[in-house]
């Protein structure tokens, strides 16, 4: 039986395999969002690539099951220590593990960074500015919205306005409770996205039908995953992906340039994949956790940590729950959970007492995962649970996506246990300061009074956090930063870090949309780079160019769909 | 001399077809010019609420009927649609059956459009953000696109029958007719030329606004979708130019007119592709045309094409 990936397409076959002792041109750890958009793009330009991913490699059809308890393996649920004033619950919404990573459970929200969270030192004095501007990246969005492609508006009226390629999806009842109480405050929104969730067929993939287990892996393959959309394509161009393999630590030879990485593979057997570069994608607990776990002679400190911040600045966003119980039918599990959002409250607004702001968007718990919010936010327990949950299709959900600030004591740092590999596992400090706390508690109440708005009975809330991104920030001195613009560490010319972990800021905006960009753009800069990257030390910083004839077929909507 | 798009037409093909087709074209442009192509015009109408019966058919069915108002219009079209088949074979039907029908359907048209606004002001946020509910909820202009078929009914209602165009018979009718009132009479004898122009000025606006949000809906994603958008106000330019100008109808409004009709043939091919483009394809015929593009809404538009095509070969009106 072939390999299926969604209703209608099936995994390339056969796959190419290097050897043992080949020497491949670029090895990327982690196949997530960044990962599958880099082994394409690189394998689509001709070079011998090999990804490493920890996990499986995902057959939606036999591996994924539309069930929230069922879909639990799609996350990291290896050993992980959390701490801190607020520690992070992780293992599930913020990591993955398989090939597409996050992106096989993520809501697929897929809006931009706004031009200033480019700018957030010059503008708010807080935190830092990202070595590049929103217009270095714009390309990269406009282009990658079409690689997924997302659904959205045609006119999105917030930060730098555009539109959408694909149409925008109906909405649910909760879109409905969220535009309705917007209005009412007089509060702009958006209906039917940005979503990376099929509108309609594109090329080999079904358009959505709003079944609801969007976080459970889309069977459908209506939801952009990478799985999907740039790893067939990287098969196709013969990038070898080499699933169930852990990477344990990054070789590095005598002239303090990388060689290869070490891995463990599907039987605890470790292995070793020489490389020409490296290109670590493994996330923001993961990265600084191999780049920690690599010290060796001359990088005691782990690798490329001369500058002491690797795992350091580490962003969670505020993601406070508000529900809302309504007297007509909502039935919360209905349609993509990600289809409605406000960035009304976006920007700095000097008014309200603490710098940067954040998004209000749709979610949409399944009954356990609401259950379980449930629990946090009313105390709902025994009977009282039970009542609740009778009233699950009257409840209506809305989410605030804060910004939370880079601080230095938020950091993944390497614990005592160790794994089953006997690594020693990540350790994640998180505490939330003064500004942060400030945005949580005016994002909650602007939210509870929308639900109030949109005509609830009674409205609770649950505090959360989503997302993780930092802890290997990218920036222009090597003094702060861990990576230059372009991914490449400051101490070691062949390492890269591309994924979240290099955000210097998170802005209030989901980070796949941008995660992916930044991976297009560090791969356009490899390729143009070519063999320099292999055997030169000078550092090029200079700006690639945007190649379009790298993306995967049908992004310029050319073709017919196969018909199954 | 001006210049008659008839007249010219008619010298054209004289000169250029072979004999019977000449005549034939020629008879044809006479029984349009004198107003007698009443059962023609059944026949089209019958077509037509055929075609607007199946579009507003599974546009409601979309909408689960959740109003019992929305079988009216799929009723009606039935309902016209037999009466335009009577009309082709009786007289006495056309001018009665067809013409009540006609004038009840125009009025569920009207009816309907009322609904639709209804419609976009009970979706959340209401007329307070008019371009999201336009294009999130009812079709607003639908229901009174809806109207075409039903107000080429009324005026084939008016209509003489092609075989009046015969003296003798034209004398009896003449006879019988002698006190209808003044644009009775216009209609009877293909005098509506005015009217029909404005009517095409409407008809643009409503089917040109229709393409423009639904195809701003998908962000103008193919080129195609801009054509119906700029062909609408070149369509109603010309339309006014016709009802002031007999030249203007003669030539700029034929003109625009058969791109406008070329441009709604294309578009319904394209919508039939994008359709059979879907998953499934013609497999799933109802879901995929349900879900897919609106297979007969560039007919819509093709329709006022036809209106300004045909304005363009009737006789103005007396005053």
């Amino acid at each position: 039986m072939p390999h299926r990936l969604g209703a209608m397409q099936t995994l390339p076959s056969p796959m190419r395999r290097f050897q043992e002792n080949d020497l491949v041109d670029y090895c990327i750890v982690g196949v997530g969002s960044a990962g599958g958009v880099l082994v394409q793009r690189l394998a689509r330009a001709g070079f011998r690539v090999v990804a490493l991913e920890a996990g499986p490699f995902w057959d939606t059809e036999k591996d994924w099951v539309s069930d929230e308890k069922g879909s639990h393996e799609l996350y990291w649920n290896d050993l992980r220590i959390t701490g801190g004033t607020d520690p992070l619950a992780l293992g599930s919404n913020n990591c993955g593990k398989g090939v597409g990573g996050g992106s096989v459970h993520w809501a697929a929200f897929a809006p931009r960074f706004h031009p200033s969270d480019f700018r957030v030192y010059s503008e708010d004095g807080v935190g830092v500015d990202w070595p590049m501007s929103y217009w270095d990246l714009k390309p990269y969005y406009e282009l990658l919205e079409r690689e997924m492609p997302v659904a959205g508006p045609a006119w999105f009226p917030w930060g730098d306005p555009h539109g959408h390629p694909y149409g925008p999806h109906p909405l649910s009842g909760r879109g409905d409770v969220l535009v309705r109480g917007c209005t009412k405050l007089g509060i702009r929104s958006v209906a039917g996205g940005p979503v990376a969730i099929l509108s309609a067929s594109h090329g080999d993939r079904p358009h959505c039908i709003y079944r609801g287990f969007c976080i459970q892996g889309c069977k459908v393959g209506a939801k952009a995953s990478t799985l999907i959309t740039h790893v067939p394509n990287a098969i196709s161009h013969g990038a070898e992906i080499r699933a169930h393999a852990m990477a344990s630590r990054v070789s590095v030879r005598q002239d303090g340039r990388v060689d290869g990485v070490f891995y463990f593979d599907r039987e605890g057997k470790e292995q070793f994949q020489r490389a020409r570069a490296v290109i670590v994608s493994g996330y923001a607990i993961e990265t600084p956790r191999l780049l920690l776990n690599s010290a060796c002679p001359g990088h005691r400190q782990g690798l490329a940590n001369s500058s002491g911040t690797l795992g350091k600045y580490l962003m969670a966003q505020a993601g406070n729950v508000v529900a809302g119980r309504f007297e007509e039918l909502i039935r919360l599990y209905k349609a993509p959970p990600a289809h409605a959002l406000s960035e009304e409250f976006y920007e700095t607004d000097p008014r309200r007492g603490f710098a940067r702001g954040f998004a209000i968007q749709t979610v949409g718990p399944l009954p356990v995962a609401f259950a379980k919010q449930m629990v946090a936010a009313m105390g709902a327990w025994g009977w009282g649970m039970r009542r609740v949950m009778m009233d699950y299709n009257h409840w209506s959900t809305l989410g605030v996506l804060g910004e939370i600030l880079p601080w230095e004591d938020n950091c993944v740092e390497l614990a005592e246990e160790k794994d089953q590999h006997g690594l020693p596992v990540a350790k994640v400090t998180f505490n939330l300061h003064d500004n942060d706390k400030k945005l949580i508690e005016f994002g909650k109440q602007k939210v509870m009074e929308i639900m109030w708005a949109a005509g609830a009975k009674q409205v609770v809330q649950e505090s959360r956090f989503a997302h993780l991104v930092g802890a290997a920030r990218m920036g222009r001195d090597p003094s702060t930063s861990v990576v230059d613009k372009f991914g490449r560490t400051h101490d070691i010319p062949n390492l890269f870090v591309c994924d979240g972990s290099i955000l210097p800021t998170q802005g209030s905006a989901n980070p796949g949309l941008t995660i992916q960009a930044l991976a297009a753009r560090t791969a356009d800069y490899l390729i143009k780079q070519g063999d320099a990257i292999f055997f030169s030390n000078r550092r090029d910083l200079s700006e690639p160019g945007i190649r379009y004839d790298l993306s995967p077929p049908y992004t310029r909507f050319k073709g017919n769909p196969r018909i199954a | 001399m001006t210049f008659i798009l008839t007249d010219t037409l008619e010298q054209s093909a004289n000169r250029n077809l072979p004999a019977p087709l000449a005549e034939t074209l020629t008879s044809a442009l006479e029984h349009l010019r004198e107003g007698c192509f009443q059962r023609s015009l059944c026949l089209i109408v019958a077509t037509t609420s055929v075609a607007s019966g199946l579009e507003v058919g599974y546009e409601h069915y979309k909408g689960s009927y959740s109003n019992p108002v929305m079988y009216t219009p799929v009723v009606l079209s039935g309902a016209l649609a037999g009466a335009g088949l009577v009309g082709v074979f009786s007289r006495f039907a056309a001018r009665t059956v067809l013409r009540w029908i006609s004038i009840v359907t125009l009025a569920d048209g009207v009816i309907g459009f009322f609904f639709h606004i209804r419609g976009i002001a009970r979706k959340p946020g209401g007329w307070s953000l008019p371009v999201t509910n336009i294009v999130m909820g009812p079709p607003i202009f639908a229901p009174l696109l809806f109207g075409t078929s039903a107000y080429l009914g009324l005026m084939a209602s008016y209509l003489r029958r092609e075989e009046d165009l015969e003296p003798t018979v034209e004398r009896v009718g003449a006879a019988i007719e002698s006190e209808s009132s003044g644009w009775r009479s216009d209609l009877r004898h293909g005098r509506f030329q005015k009217h029909l122009s404005a009517l095409t000025v409407l008809w643009a606006f409503f089917s040109g606004f229709e393409a423009l949000y639904s195809h701003y809906k998908s962000n103008f994603r193919f080129k195609a979708q801009w054509t119906p958008v700029l062909l609408a106000p070149l369509v109603m330019a010309a339309a006014v130019g016709a009802v002031r100008s007999r030249r203007i109808a003669n030539t700029a409004l034929p003109a625009v007119s058969a791109l406008a009709l070329a441009d709604g043939a294309i578009g319904f091919y394209y919508h039939a592709r994008g359709i059979v483009r879907r998953p499934g394809g013609i497999k799933k015929p109802l879901y995929n045309t349900l879900y897919g593009p609106p297979i007969f809404a560039p007919l819509l538009f093709a329709a006022c094409g036809f209106l300004g095509l045909l304005a363009s070969l009737l006789r103005r009106e007396r005053r």
